[in-house]
């Protein structure tokens, strides 16, 4: 019995809520629907009997009041409160019944678009399955050609009653659908020959976009001849859409073949991006030609795309090591992202950059240097200069020879070092040289004042050629008594 | 330094781009220092050898015994200001001006950061004509290449066929040191009070470069001469080359060749092949140090090392990048020959490590690097911990842990660093960073010389950049919605 009772309830609570709703929704009496079919037999004539305006221009569409009223007076019918519409929906329509009679030479029957077919006074009111059906027979509202769309619709910036909602409630063309649409898609569509034979934007894309939409992307706008074509509107940025970059900038060589294709093709290039889109990568020289033809920015103009810098594949981890390979052969294509300033990072160090602090070398490089430079992982003196750097850091710490070999205990690890440093010398000579200077050396090896003569030329070593080139190396040691001199 | 800011600005030009940046660090470190004793003083250890009374080890001559004993604290306080400075648009077609100056000083206790005499350097300072088959400068200037980066202050001029793929460039004037700002003339470079030329070199030299989209190549030659006498100081020449032959596949290769000393100098050539989330590269180098011949180290006939090294990269997920590389090499033999004396003439370098972004503002990465060769070997650990919580703040936490054994002295270091730096850009044109480290090191000697290198580093930068429209910042997104536009 209690849920006999709880069933009633649940099935009259929403019937009294429904009923409460369509009071509220509307509190004044509707007004009744005029039944043309009831009427049939009132209007033998045509239907711009009572709709004059539909065939004349500036005549009243709707009847008048008082022509219902003549009936409907109380006596011989139940009076009714009716009055004619007032201005019709703002909407894009080009349509006018007087236009289109005119247009269509009174061959269009009122029935035929107002009526279906097995009806001759059902009225149905803006079907646009009516207009489709002669305008393109068999054919889609979304999908008819571009030319069509112009017929019944007027551009966005013209239909100025639709609201930002009105216009946001537009139906999106299967046609936006399709892949490659946002990029080469519409642009084969957009462009059409106006009357005149001149360029111009097709009808349907006009009809529900304006260039401030366009805008959006296009850094070349003005040039657009379609898109200079459409006119100005705030509403048409209500119109979602989603930019994505070409295929074929994702592909993995897009970095290495992008300037020969923006060489065949700059315009292309020039329709996303700027000069300083470019710029962005492009610091380090001259900017290519395919760039200087790029716009700037501007009024009119979509910003241009937004790039962020990319490594090039070849810059791994260990890439700044062996770098120069590259960089000596072709440096314009390093120039291409770096400025030569760049190189002064590394190159001409910031004295006070601290070891680690993101520089070349990595934290707690200090203390494992020698191993790196007894064998020269890489040529130090390219960024140290011996004397400014090494020796004057291991002067500091007193790490230099004071001339005086014989009695240095410094190379402990093996007896009696000095004997046999020869082999050590030959292989990391630029680590003897971080601590020791010339006089070091030629208190033995010179053959001249207390010299004790040890030669120290080995393999490879070309007397004549070093003293055509320059003997004072060889007076250093020699004397002026070189050997073999003239 | 200032005035060369004013002159940025003030110069009536299209363009101009100013960074500056200072920089500070502090330092402090013990190092060496050498004593002597008479050898009535030191104690004769039963294996062989002596200790100073303190217990450092000597080595004793008839008389005299002299030992490395721990050194006093040394200080340095570096503080470097650098300004980079171009300037463009000034109603000549291409032509530009450039400078890069830096003012540095050490205001530690006394002198002891290298590199900060002459508090002023010039590090560039040009004026450039560019145009599409042309480019000048004249001023102080960087040459970079196989023979190194090299400056120079002269004039430098390059002509090209763009279509052809051609360029000559040429260069005349007096050359800086290597490695350094400064002119082999400047005190600052001869610490030890050593032989030191009376004049600066003249340099001289040609270029020549092909350029395609599949292969580059350059070829050039250097001379430099000592004008007060007339002889040269080197003369080199060099060839590179770059070959793309298929998309993924660079070789590179090139080679100096020293034609004062008759030598082939340092020598390389490299295959790499870039895949879809992997690399692989191989390759072969030689390794010769190279002296000007107003030095007699070129004398001491150094030999050359050979190598053969391979890399390779892995990115099995967007997140994730491992890699590892090697080389091994071998020096060429140094006909010397000393009963009971052996050094290592080989060795090998090895290095792996991944590096994790498991979201966009954490980055973690590690590594392992062993070395092993004559001199000295190493091997360790890095780490480091990155996070990014905003476009505007980055802090890094690294460490590292490593060995260090040395073959010619006895001195096994054990190192432990920790770190931690910040950076935070206020705006797209200002940087501010700190940076502290400490080292933790003990050395493993038997006597009293194994000095504690323990230190602790803090640095401060500032970075500010001034300019019309070249500092590269992000563009605007190139998508806008209707509500921002």
């Amino acid at each position: 019995m209690r849920y006999r009772r709880i069933r009633l309830m649940g099935l009259t609570f929403p019937l009294i809520l429904a009923g409460f709703g369509a009071w509220a929704s509307n509190p004044r009496p509707m007004a009744p629907v005029f039944d043309h079919a009831k009427h049939t037999p009132l209007f033998p004539g045509s239907c711009t009997t009572c709709h004059v305006g539909a065939a004349e221009p500036g005549a009243p569409f709707w009847p008048s009041a008082a022509s219902c009223a003549s009936c409907h007076d109380g006596v011989v019918k139940p009076r009714i409160e009716w009055s004619p519409p007032g201005a019709a929906a703002p909407s894009n329509l080009r349509f006018t019944h007087d236009r289109h009679r005119v247009a269509t030479a009174d061959s269009v029957r009122c029935a035929q678009c107002h009526s279906p077919a097995d009806s001759t006074r059902s009225v149905v009111r803006r079907l646009v399955r009516q207009c489709i059906g002669c305008h393109q027979p068999g054919g889609d509202h979304l999908s008819v050609a571009n030319e069509q769309c112009a017929t019944c619709h007027l551009p966005l910036t013209e239909a100025r009653g639709l609201s930002r909602g009105d216009v946001a409630g537009f139906p999106v063309p299967a046609s936006h659908r399709t892949p490659g649409f946002g990029l080469e898609g519409h642009a084969k569509l957009a462009p059409v020959r106006g009357p005149d034979g001149r360029t111009t934007v097709a009808a349907s894309c006009a009809t529900c976009h304006a260039q401030n939409f366009c805008i959006n992307c296009h850094v070349n706008a003005p040039e657009i001849l379609p898109i200079r074509a459409l006119g100005q509107d705030e509403r048409s940025l209500v119109h979602g859409f989603t930019f994505a970059a070409p295929r074929s900038h994702s592909a993995a060589n897009f970095l290495a073949v992008h300037g020969r294709e923006a060489q065949r093709d700059a315009a292309t290039c020039a329709t996303c991006h700027t000069q300083p889109s470019c710029a962005t990568c492009h610091v380090g020289s001259t900017l290519p030609k395919p760039v200087t033809a790029m716009h700037q920015p501007g009024p009119g103009r979509a910003p241009g795309a937004q790039l962020e810098r990319h490594k090039p594949l070849s810059h791994v981890a260990s890439f700044r090591e062996g770098h120069g390979r590259e960089a000596s052969a072709a440096p314009r294509a390093c120039a291409t992202c770096h400025m030569q300033a760049d190189c002064f990072s590394c190159h001409r160090p910031d004295l006070a950059q601290p070891a680690g602090g993101g520089n070349y070398h990595p934290a707690g490089f200090l203390v494992r240097h020698p191993s790196a430079a007894y064998a020269r992982q890489t040529t130090c003196s390219d960024c140290h200069n011996a004397q400014q750097f090494c020796v004057s850091c291991h002067a500091q710490s007193g790490l230099s020879a004071r001339r005086s070999l014989g009695a240095s205990s410094f190379h402990d690890g093996r007896a009696a070092f000095i004997l046999g440093h020869g082999q050590a010398a030959r292989q990391s000579l630029e680590s003897c040289v971080s601590c020791h200077v010339e006089r070091d050396c030629t208190a033995c090896h010179s053959s001249v004042g207390r010299g004790f003569r040890f030669n120290p030329h080995g393999p490879g070593f070309d007397a004549n050629r070093l003293r055509r080139r320059n003997p004072e190396m060889c007076i250093a040691c020699h004397g002026l008594a070189i050997p073999g001199a003239p | 330094m200032i005035a060369l800011f004013l002159a940025a600005t003030l110069v009536p030009a299209q363009g101009y781009r100013v960074r500056l940046d200072t920089r500070i660090q502090g330092v402090s470190w013990r190092g060496l220092d050498t004593g002597t004793i008479p050898r009535a003083e030191a104690i004769e250890q039963p294996g062989g050898g002596f200790l100073t009374p303190d217990g450092h080890a000597a080595l004793c001559g008839e008389t005299v015994c002299t030992f490395f004993a721990v050194g006093p604290v040394l200080r340095g306080v570096p503080w470097v200001t650098q300004a980079d400075i171009s300037v463009w648009g000034t109603g000549v077609h291409g032509l530009s001006l450039r400078a890069n100056a830096r003012w540095a000083t050490d205001l530690g206790n006394k002198a002891t950061w290298p590199g900060t005499e002459p508090e002023l350097q010039l590090v560039e300072g040009y004026l450039e004509y560019a145009r599409s088959g042309l480019t000048a400068r004249a001023g102080r200037q960087f040459l970079t290449g196989r023979l190194g980066a090299y400056g120079l202050d002269g004039a430098r001029a390059a002509v090209r066929d763009a279509k052809r793929g051609v360029e000559l460039t040429g260069y005349l004037g007096w050359g800086l040191a290597r490695g350094s700002v400064l002119p082999v003339t400047d005190p600052a470079l001869n610490p030890l009070n050593d032989f030191q030329p009376r004049d600066r070199q003249i340099v001289a030299g040609l270029e020549a470069a092909i350029t395609s989209g599949r292969l580059d190549a350059r070829v050039e030659y250097r001379r430099e001469v000592d004008p007060s006498v007339d002889y040269f100081v080197s003369e080199r020449a060099s060839a590179s080359m770059a070959l793309r032959p298929f998309r993924r596949l660079t070789m590179a290769a090139g080679g100096e060749y020293d034609l004062a000393f008759g030598a082939v100098g340092s020598a390389d050539a490299t295959v790499a092949w870039m895949g879809r989330g992997y690399t692989l590269s191989g390759g072969v180098r030689r390794y010769r140090p190279f002296f000007d011949l107003w030095t007699i180290w070129g004398a001491f006939s150094p030999v050359p090392y050979h190598a053969m090294h391979t890399a390779a990269s892995v990115t099995p997920l967007a997140s994730l990048t491992m890699r590892a590389r090697g080389e091994w090499y071998k020096f060429e033999d140094a006909e010397v020959f000393t009963p009971g004396v052996s050094v290592e003439d080989r060795g090998w370098r090895f290095e792996s490590g991944v590096t994790w972004t498991p979201t966009a503002q954490w980055v973690l990465d590690g590594s392992y690097q062993a070395e092993f060769g004559p001199g000295a070997s190493s091997r360790g650990f890095t780490g480091r911990l990155t996070w990014l919580p905003n476009a505007q703040f980055t802090m890094t936490a690294h460490g590292a842990r490593l060995q260090r054994p040395l073959e010619l002295r006895f001195n096994d270091a054990e190192l432990t660093s920790l770190g931690l730096e910040a950076e935070y850009r206020p705006h797209a044109r200002w940087r501010v960073g700190v940076e502290a480290i400490r080292y933790e090191e003990t050395r493993d000697r038997p006597d009293a010389t194994a000095i504690d290198w323990g230190q602790f580093r803090l640095a401060g930068r500032i970075s500010l950049l001034f300019g019309t429209n070249a500092d590269r910042v992000r563009l605007p997104p190139a998508v806008r919605t209707a509500g921002n536009r």
